[in-house]
């Protein structure tokens, strides 16, 4: 396995801590459902990103590699369901806007 | 048989859906039905040794690490159980027959990866097969595109995947503190560096994780939503058993094999658990929804697991699996009779309801054994493990926790016995005079679950020597 030179390494991380960043800022500040799911992606790509920097310092990167194919596989699948269930919502209510999901309340 | 319990479920899928046309559409009821008595009957069978040896062939197809032991054991035989009744529920409360199969479908799907979950040994496949249930579960929550249901499954959706990141982080940490996913490895990396705060971080965004998949208190949120919003069958699934396979079992699991019964994860478990107990049964007496108030009942009940777990001692463990067994029977059992109310009156807002117990009397009976095991009242099954749980609170020395779960206690019968004297006693109202039972898988289904609620508190001893304390060796060896 090739060595990255260590200043490399910490800009990987860096850019890992803003991948992850960006994501809770996607969810915290829209109020749309397709930007709600992009900033999800942010996040599971920004532990995939983690997932993958702990394989290269373990030295284990077979191990990290099956890790990360199945997480992908799995993140795909989770989001077409909600891809599928925000576009049933727009369906219904002809917007994207989380707003008209306050209906169930006591 | 570790192995087998995954590749079950992926041939009745199979079979599910072989291309005969209309004709297994018909029939899906009836092979979903054979299959999951199938399945109760293979796991007799392996309980009782008489499988035969052909294991070894089969486990060489798959490269995890999986085991199963009588705790995996106990709840596969609770998923079965519950997934029987919602099939049986689904019969009459699903009436398009495209949609029944896609449900079907999707029960296959989901008890395949709550039957991964109970026999999981390796941190990542268990994330795995927490996907493939919950992702079963968004598709069956929304399955019949209504806008509350659309609106409860995003819900969940939404806070699932923060749940799955949480534990995806953790996942990393603690895979660079070990080297490896397994349970063993981790146990001991984590015994050899456990004071590290990264690793204690590690474990409590954890826990924080499992806690909003549990729906524990302050991550409840999408609980109640996604309860009423989802259609009958699959509340009764996701009530039953799902969040308590997701949340509850894997806590426990993790809990005993990986962190250790630490005092910071006790108290964090302690406090978790005191909390969703309270917020959930002062909630649940303000409901006017039948099923968002089971959901708030839920929420607390699920908090006297929590609490039993927390206590870290044999007796208190032992109280967590019994509530753990009495609290998917008899909740499911309530969800099966709201889903019944529903059917035959077409209502859920309890004030509009009214001495519905004449006329619908197996729906009523039923669901006052489930309230009796529900709010503690012996010799049903619920009084045993909750007393079991406050014994073990007030024998460690948490008192102050004790009195409020015996406090809670009370609510629990208060917040019940509002429903049972709106729902099904007094005088019929005039305009439900025609209301009949709703069917024959009701009847069967609420029953059944009655019996066992009913069997397991009279033959508490025997059920607890040989049920519940092999369940427990699997905890604490």
């Amino acid at each position: 396995m090739t060595q990255v030179s260590w200043p490399m390494f910490l800009m990987y991380c860096y850019f890992t801590a803003f991948v992850f960043i960006a994501g809770i800022y996607c969810i915290l500040a829209t109020r749309r459902l397709i930007r709600i799911m992009i900033g999800l992606e942010l996040l599971t790509k920004g532990v995939t990103l983690l997932l993958i920097a702990v394989g290269y310092l373990m030295n284990n990167t077979g191990l990290t590699q099956a890790l990360v194919i199945t997480l992908i596989v799995i993140e795909v699948v989770v989001i077409a369901t909600m891809g599928g269930i925000v576009l049933s919502v727009y369906r219904v209510h002809n917007s994207l806007e989380s707003k008209y999901l306050r209906k169930l309340k006591w | 048989m570790p192995s087998l319990v995954i590749l079950v479920p992926l041939i009745a899928l199979l079979i599910l859906n072989l291309p005969l046309g209309e004709v297994m559409r018909k029939a899906s009821f009836w092979v979903a039905l054979g299959f999951f008595i199938f399945q109760t009957v293979l796991l007799f069978c392996h309980h009782f040794r008489c499988i035969c040896g052909s294991e070894r062939f089969i486990n060489s197809f798959f490269g995890m690490d999986v085991s199963v032991d009588h705790l995996s054991f106990m709840v596969m035989f609770l998923v079965n159980i519950v997934a029987l009744t919602s099939l049986l529920v689904a019969r009459h409360a699903i009436k398009d027959s495209d949609a029944r199969f896609n449900f079907i479908n999707l029960i296959v799907i989901a008890s395949a990866g709550m039957n991964g979950v109970t026999v999981a040994k390796d941190i990542f496949s268990l994330y795995v097969f927490l996907e493939v249930t919950a992702v079963a579960l968004f598709i069956a929550i929304a399955l019949q595109r209504e806008p509350r249901a659309l609106e409860g499954a995003f819900k969940y959706i939404l806070l699932s995947s923060i749940a799955t990141v949480m534990m995806l982080t953790s996942i990393a940490v603690l895979f660079f503190a070990a080297g490896d996913t397994s349970f063993a490895s981790l146990k001991s990396a984590l015994q050899v560096s456990g004071k590290s705060p990264v690793l204690l971080a590690a474990i409590g965004v954890f826990i924080c994780g499992l806690f909003i998949k549990g729906g524990l208190v302050p991550f409840h949120g999408w609980l109640p939503d996604a309860y009423s919003a989802a259609p009958a069958p699959v509340s009764v699934l996701l009530a039953g058993i799902v969040t308590k396979v997701s949340g509850i079992y894997t806590l426990m699991r993790l809990v005993a094999a990986v962190f250790g019964f630490k005092a910071a994860v006790c108290d964090v478990l302690l406090f978790g658990g005191t909390l969703s107990i309270l917020v959930g049964a002062f909630a649940a007496l303000g409901q006017k929804d039948f099923k968002r108030m089971l959901a708030y009942s839920s929420i607390s009940q699920v908090g006297y697991i929590i609490v039993g777990l927390g206590t870290g001692t044999a007796l208190g463990i032992a109280g967590a699996i019994f509530h753990f067994f009495n609290h998917a029977i008899f909740k499911t059992l309530l969800f099966v009779n709201a889903a019944a109310v529903e059917e035959s009156t077409g209502l859920r807002n309890m004030n509009k309801m009214g001495g519905l117990s004449s006329r619908m009397p197996v729906t009523g009976a039923t669901s006052v054994m489930a309230l009796l095991s529900n709010a503690g009242i012996p010799p049903l099954a619920g009084f045993w493990s909750k007393v079991i749980i406050i014994i073990a609170l007030w024998v460690s020395g948490r008192y102050a926790y004790a009195v409020i779960a015996i406090l809670a206690a009370v609510v629990t019968l208060a917040y019940l016995l509002i429903m049972q004297r709106k729902v099904f006693f007094g005088n019929i109202r005039p305009e439900l005079d025609g209301t009949k039972e709703a069917g024959p898988g009701y009847v069967i289904a609420s029953v059944v679950l009655a019996a066992i609620t009913v069997g397991a508190g009279i033959f508490f001893p025997y059920v607890f020597d040989h049920v519940i304390i092999p369940a427990r060796s699997a905890l604490l060896p």
